[in-house]
C-alpha cells in the first residue's frame, strides 16, 4: 500500500465499511450506524447512496446477487475493504493513544 | 377528500421545502407536482417531512431510477418527480429527515443546484440584453414590448439572485470543511 490514499477515511466511509462486515442493505446500514453511535450519526440516505457507489467503484465493497426483482440490494466488504478499515482502525488507535496522553498530562 | 391545488413558483428549493413542511404541519400533504403546480391532499397534521433533491439526470434515466429505487427500499417515499427534481417524504414519527449527513454530499448537491440555476442565469443574459437592445432601437416604443421586457428582467434578476444565494451557501460549507467533515 503506497503513500497515496492512506490518509484518514471519512466518518461516513468508516462506518459504512464497519457495517458491511456482514451483508446489509441500505436501511440496515443506516440502522447499524444509528445504534453504534447512539444516534450521534444519522446517515442520510442520499449520502449513503453516494458512499456505496464510491466504495463499490473502488472495490472495497461488492453487491450481493439477490433474487431477481429484489429491490433491497445487499452489500458486503471485499478483502481490500476489510484491509482498508483495519488500517484505519490502526490509525485511529495512534490518535487515541496520543489523545489520551494529552488528557492525562494536559499536553501531548 | 378533495385535493387542493396551489400555483406557485419557487426558485429557492430550501424555501420551497420549508413551505411544503409548513403545509404538512397544517395537514396539507403534497401528492403531485408539475411546473408551478402543487397538489395537496388533506390529512393528519404533522404526519410527514418533505425534502427536495435535484438529480444529476432526468428522473426517467436508468441511473435516476436506480437511485429512486434505493431510496424507496431505504424507507423514503418518492412522492413526485418533475424533470430532474424529486420530492421525497418520510413519516415525521420516524424522526428528523435529512437527505445528506455530511458536508461532502451536501456540498455536491448545492453545487448541482448552483450549476442548474447558474446555467439558466447565464443563458438569460444574451436574451435579456437583446430585448433591451430591441426596445432601445425602437425608440422606447410602449405597448407590448415594455411589459415583456420588465418580465424578462425580473426573471433574470430572480435567477441571478438565487444563484448568488446558492453560491454563498456553497462558500459557507467550504469554509466549514476547513475544520470539519
Amino acid at each position: 500500500m503506497g503513500a497515496e490514499g492512506s490518509g484518514p477515511l471519512t466518518e461516513t466511509v468508516f462506518y459504512v465499511l464497519l457495517a458491511l462486515g456482514r451483508p446489509l442493505h441500505g436501511y440496515g446500514i443506516m440502522q447499524y450506524v444509528a445504534e453504534a453511535t447512539a444516534g450521534r450519526v444519522a446517515l442520510g440516505p442520499g449520502t449513503l447512496y453516494g458512499a456505496l457507489t464510491t466504495l463499490a467503484d473502488k472495490g472495497w465493497i461488492r453487491p450481493l446477487a439477490g433474487e431477481a426483482g429484489d429491490r433491497r440490494k445487499e452489500y458486503i466488504l471485499t478483502a481490500e475493504g476489510r484491509a482498508a478499515v483495519e488500517a484505519e482502525i490502526g490509525r485511529l488507535e495512534e490518535l487515541l493513544r496520543n489523545g489520551r496522553r494529552f488528557i492525562k498530562e494536559g499536553r501531548a | 377528500m378533495s385535493d387542493k391545488v396551489i400555483h406557485r413558483l419557487y426558485w429557492d428549493f430550501e424555501r420551497e421545502e420549508a413551505w411544503l413542511n409548513r403545509m404538512a404541519a397544517a395537514g396539507l400533504n403534497l401528492v403531485r407536482y408539475t411546473w408551478g403546480r402543487y397538489q395537496f391532499t388533506k390529512g393528519v397534521p404533522g404526519q410527514w417531512t418533505y425534502r427536495i433533491e435535484l438529480l444529476p439526470d432526468m428522473a426517467g434515466t436508468q441511473a435516476s431510477r436506480k437511485y429512486l429505487e434505493f431510496m424507496e427500499a431505504a424507507g423514503v417515499e418518492v412522492i413526485s418527480t418533475y424533470m430532474r427534481w424529486v420530492f421525497f417524504r418520510k413519516p415525521a414519527a420516524e424522526g428528523p429527515f435529512d437527505l445528506f449527513s455530511d458536508l461532502d454530499s451536501r456540498l455536491a448537491h448545492y453545487r448541482r443546484v448552483l450549476g442548474f440555476y447558474g446555467t439558466l442565469t447565464l443563458a438569460l443574459i444574451p436574451i435579456t440584453m437583446s430585448s433591451v437592445n430591441s426596445l432601445a432601437r425602437a425608440g422606447g416604443l410602449l405597448g407590448l414590448m415594455a411589459p415583456l421586457l420588465a418580465v424578462q428582467v425580473c426573471v433574470f434578476a430572480a435567477f441571478a439572485l438565487n444563484s448568488l444565494r446558492l453560491l454563498r451557501r456553497v462558500r459557507a460549507l467550504r469554509d466549514r470543511k476547513r475544520l470539519y467533515e
